[in-house]
């Protein structure tokens, strides 16, 4: 008897360690690749100065930002765009997840290749297209004359320009998201469907009370990316608008980027700005996480 | 199956690629020969063809520019010439976007190792002082060099002169010019002479003309682009900072006339705005627009839709009506060539710059064929610049711009000088689009500024 | 299911389709006219695709560019799978609270933005003089929080009764995880490869820094290359967008079969 238990316990032991063993190679290049950097980062944001002639200055980088009217209006924008966009995104990668999942839907391969195409399809004509597509004597507003309203300057104005980069976002990123529960969809027994079907439920009921929680993993997965994927955004404000009209659809990344690499640098302060970024998404996936990942 | 085929896919866009390989490039990948005795780099033993930062081959340089049809050929025709009286002479050329040049920079520097830079880099004459101010130890003082930098336009040298030292040398011309379809001036009963120096009040007249009588307005903007904006201010010898290096926004003399004129031909319809890049050059070449002003490489453009050929003509900007300076000649774009510190080869480098892009006639005559026009003065009076361009008219319009470049007012820029632009584009944007009160705007400019730079 | 509900399903698939494939076929049309009918709008393919390809390597080594992206991209995908799907099977399949603290701050690591840390990283690779060598570049991406979430997400469904049953059968802790899990996973690691290969080979920004010289030239700097200049050619510009477009959508393709083998086949 107490010779098993010993031997038990030593498995355990045994287990704990190759678990660890597994992860060691990641967590270490993590802290080296990302960890060490971020240290690093962190230093450089309690410095002041400009280019390379930089001085201790404890934590004025960060009053800084308190007082920039520019970073008040990159984060509007940012939020607005995570509001608005991750959510109907989400939803549309899920409602196409799950079509596609049918088994006895025709040309599956297709439909998924051509939906999952715009992540795949290079910035720069995407980005030239969307630009064209809503440009002033643009596809839109052809379409917007033939029914009679009226066209819209849509990079004139905040808020049109502003709804052009989240329609822009929900194409690119709603195949790529698509991925990820077509996977996560596979690991559900397709019996469990059929045992569904025969209770009687409806397609509705199925999905509400079968795919979406079997895929619960997945779906805090592609939340806390999404929200960290926006809260970053770079790419479309830069591309799409350049930020326009104004500064209306400027978002955090961009400007740390224009402050470290286009204007005259400040390096401090671009640093100073970035921590901010990343406090706030870890809060925001911790809030994520702490509601979708109860065991 | 199905493997198969997509096997057979990726071979084939492979396969496309590689046959690829054969042509093109010309020798610009090639690495350099007969180093084996040097040891060329003290880089990880990974890839033994990798070569990093300055050539430590006696007669060659690394250079980092960017487009082949431009800059890359310019250098590489430089090389072939400087080659004549140098055999085994020759340039490494590492294709590099100007944005990606600086990243670089920028980078290497933050990070304390100049070890990567090439021997000599191009870059863009509006983030120039930016480097020069904030990155000084990149770049070797050419000042007691002996390149004569009094041959150049004044104004093109002061964007690589700081604090009385030359640290670039000045290449291509950023003169403005005002482009213009004679065609359409003519449906109005105007030659191009009406538009050559004339003020803007009489040119915003004129224009309503032709609004009126083709329906086109007379020129395009990209909104939200300060572009027309800066190079009026620079026609009247006007900029965004002052010599002490303060902001020079709010109190500007010409900034607020100068967005007045661009507010008025909009809601003229004389001036369209259009949204992107890729708009502003369809509605050049499309014929949606009466004409364009612009830097004079803007020209490589208009030539693209051959069907024009004949129907544009080129002359001076308007100048502004009632500012003191003002004149119609203005710059917008253009670069200067620099040489590293970490050049191990200054001589030869500063040799070969004053060889070709500080002293050779020649040279520019080749590269005019390719639209790269000299802000070196010698250059200017070869027969090469005298030819008419048949595209427009007849005209003799290299000569024409190298005089205008020559009559052009000086640009404070500065450190500043981006984060400057930007504070103006978006105002301009803000009134423009969003109607939004001028006096507040400028003011916030101003403080967008000044708060950069209190950083 | 019901005739309509299917016609309403195949209605919805084909527009979000159309829709998203619209800007390939643009893309398309574009390689084959000419720069001016190109930013006219010409929405028909034209006869220009040879002229576009001939200024297309005459101006750049395409081929090369290709073969470097899909090499880089490659290794960097087989590397990131490796290493994150054994840490994320790790995490999960042998959770206690130390592991699950470390994976917490693991996370952080997604979250930070790359251009905060580009100068650190760079400062760092210099002082090992590692600048322009392939570690240089895949370092940083062999091991993403993201990845390793992603793979610990989808452990969760592996079931355990299967490990006890190895274990008892004499099959190491590592023989578990190659010979059972890994191919039992087989649509995860599809998802993962798309995903992982996608990133690699449109990566920009840091190999643009790391990479120096020429040779080291991929698909994405070739086509900013294209939009350098002072003109654009954008027939030639479509048609090296359009073929760095290609390898990625041929990837998609042929891993995406793997989603519709379910996992009750692989354990069978």
């Amino acid at each position: 008897m107490s010779d098993q238990k010993k031997k038990g316990l030593s498995l355990a032991k045994k287990h704990n360690l190759t678990g660890w063993a597994f992860l060691l190679p990641a967590t270490l290049l993590i802290c080296w690749m990302s960890f060490y950097p971020m240290i690093r980062a962190f230093i450089l944001s309690l410095q002041t100065g400009m280019g390379v002639n930089l001085n201790f200055s404890g934590f004025s980088n960060y009053t800084r930002i308190l007082k920039d009217p520019t970073f008040k209006q990159t984060l509007f924008n940012t939020f607005f765009y995570l509001i608005i966009q991750v959510p109907i995104m989400l939803v549309l990668a899920l409602m196409f997840a799950s079509m596609l999942n049918n088994k006895d839907l025709k040309f599956k391969g297709l439909f998924r290749t051509c939906i999952f195409l715009p992540c795949a399809t290079s910035l720069v004509s995407y980005a030239m297209i969307f630009r064209s597509l809503f440009a002033n004597d643009g596809f839109v507003n052809m379409v917007l004359r033939s029914f009679g309203l009226s066209p819209i300057m849509w990079f004139g104005n905040a808020w049109t320009a502003r709804a052009v980069i989240i329609i822009a976002l929900v194409w690119r990123w709603t195949g790529y998201n698509m991925v990820f529960y077509l996977s996560g969809l596979q690991n559900i027994e397709y019996s469990v469907y059929e045992a569904a079907k025969i209770d009687g439920a409806s397609p509705m009921q199925t999905f509400f009370k079968i795919t979406v929680p079997l895929l619960k993993p997945t779906i805090l997965l592609t939340t806390i990316t999404s929200t960290n994927g926006t809260l970053q955004l770079f790419d479309e404000s830069l591309n799409l608008t350049n930020g326009g009209p104004g500064k209306s659809t400027m978002t955090m990344s961009h400007y740390i980027y224009n402050t470290s690499f286009v204007q005259s640098p400040n390096f401090g302060y671009a640093a100073a700005m970035s921590i901010l970024i990343l406090i706030m998404v870890a809060i925001l996936a911790i809030l994520q996480m702490k509601v979708g990942d109860e065991r | 199956m199905k493997r198969k085929i997509v096997a057979v896919m990726l071979a084939s866009t492979m396969v496309l690629g590689l046959a690829a390989c054969g042509g093109g490039d010309a020798g610009t990948t090639d690495t350099t020969g007969g180093d084996d005795a040097t040891a060329t780099t003290e880089a990880g033993g990974d890839d033994a063809d990798v070569k990093e930062g300055s050539s430590d081959d006696e007669n060659t340089l690394t250079v980092w520019t960017w487009d082949p049809n431009f800059n890359i050929y310019a250098i590489n025709k430089a090389a072939e010439i400087y080659a004549q009286d140098h055999p085994g002479f020759k340039v490494e050329v590492s294709e590099i976007q100007s944005d990606d040049i600086e990243t670089r920079l920028t980078t290497a520097v933050s990070a304390g190792d100049l070890s990567t830079l090439p021997d000599i880099f191009l870059m863009q004459d509006n983030s120039f002082q930016k480097y020069a101010t904030n990155y000084p130890d990149i770049f070797t003082d050419l000042t007691d060099s002996g390149i004569d930098f009094s041959q150049f336009s004044e104004a093109k040298v002061a964007y690589s002169t700081l604090d009385g030292k030359n640290y670039g040398i000045p290449f291509d011309n950023g003169a403005v010019i005002e482009c213009l379809r004679t065609d359409m001036l003519e449906k109005a009963g105007y030659t191009i002479d009406d538009f050559t120096d004339i003020t803007w009040s009489d040119f915003m007249e004129k224009a309503k003309v032709v609004k009126e009588k083709t329906g086109q307005p007379i020129l395009t903007s990209q909104a939200g682009s300060p572009d027309l904006v800066m190079e009026m201010l620079q026609s009247c010898g006007q900029s965004l900072f002052n010599e002490d290096g303060s902001v020079n926004i709010k109190d500007n003399k010409a900034l607020k006339p100068i967005l007045e004129i661009y507010q008025q031909m909009v809601a003229d319809g004389t001036l369209v705005e259009v949204t992107d890049w890729d708009q502003y050059i369809a509605s050049i070449n499309n014929g949606t627009v009466a004409g364009v002003i612009n830097g004079c490489w803007i020209m490589a453009s208009i030539v693209a839709n051959d069907d024009q050929s004949g129907q544009w003509a080129v002359t001076d900007m308007p100048k502004l009506d009632d500012v003191d300076g003002a004149t119609n000649y203005s710059n917008n774009g253009g670069s200067s060539w620099a040489i590293t510190s970490n050049c191990k080869k200054v001589d030869l480098a500063v040799d070969f710059m004053n060889s070709t892009f500080a002293g050779s006639t020649e040279f520019y005559d080749d590269i005019i064929t390719k639209g790269a026009l000299s802000t070196w003065a010698p250059a200017g009076d070869s027969e090469a610049y005298a030819q008419p361009v048949e595209f427009f008219g007849g005209d003799a319009v290299y000569a024409k711009i190298v005089d205008f470049s020559t009559k052009t007012p000086s640009n404070i820029t500065g450190a500043f000088y981006y984060d400057a632009r930007d504070a103006v584009g978006v105002a301009l944007s803000n009134i423009i689009q969003s109607g939004a009160d001028m006096d507040s705007e400028i003011q916030t400019a101003q403080e967008t500024v000044e708060f950069n730079m209190g950083g | 299911m019901g005739k309509g509900k299917k016609f309403i399903m195949y209605l919805v698939l084909s527009i979000a389709s159309i829709v998203s494939v619209f800007p390939l076929y643009y893309m398309f049309c574009a390689s084959t006219n000419k720069s001016v009918d190109v930013i006219a709008g010409k929405l028909i393919p034209g006869t220009y695709l040879i002229e576009n390809y001939k200024a297309l390597i005459a101006n750049q080594n395409l081929g090369l560019a290709l073969w470097n992206s899909f090499r880089n991209a490659t290794v960097l995908t087989v590397l990131c799978l490796l290493v994150c799907s054994i840490a994320g099977y790790g995490f999960e399949i042998y959770h206690d609270k130390g592991k699950d603290v470390v994976f917490t701050i693991l996370l952080t690591a997604m979250m930070i933005p790359f251009a905060a840390i580009m100068i650190p990283m760079f400062r760092m690779f210099s002082t090992l003089k590692m600048v322009n060598t392939m570690t240089a570049f895949m370092l940083p991406s062999i091991a993403t929080p993201f990845m390793i979430m992603m793979f610990r997400q989808a452990s969760r469904s592996f079931p355990h009764d299967i490990i006890e049953a190895a274990r008892i059968d004499g099959l190491s802790e590592a023989g578990i995880f190659f010979r059972m899990f890994m191919p039992t996973m087989k649509s995860t690691y599809a998802a993962a490869t798309i995903i992982t290969f996608m990133g690699a080979w449109n990566n920009y920004l840091w190999p643009k820094v790391i990479l120096q010289n020429n040779s080291a030239i991929t698909m994405p700097m070739l086509v900013a290359n294209l939009l350098g200049g002072y003109t654009v050619d954008y027939g030639m510009l479509m048609l090296g967008v359009f073929i760095c477009t290609i390898p990625t959508a041929i990837i998609f393709f042929a891993f995406q079969k793997s989603f519709t083998e379910g996992i009750t086949g692989a354990v069978k």
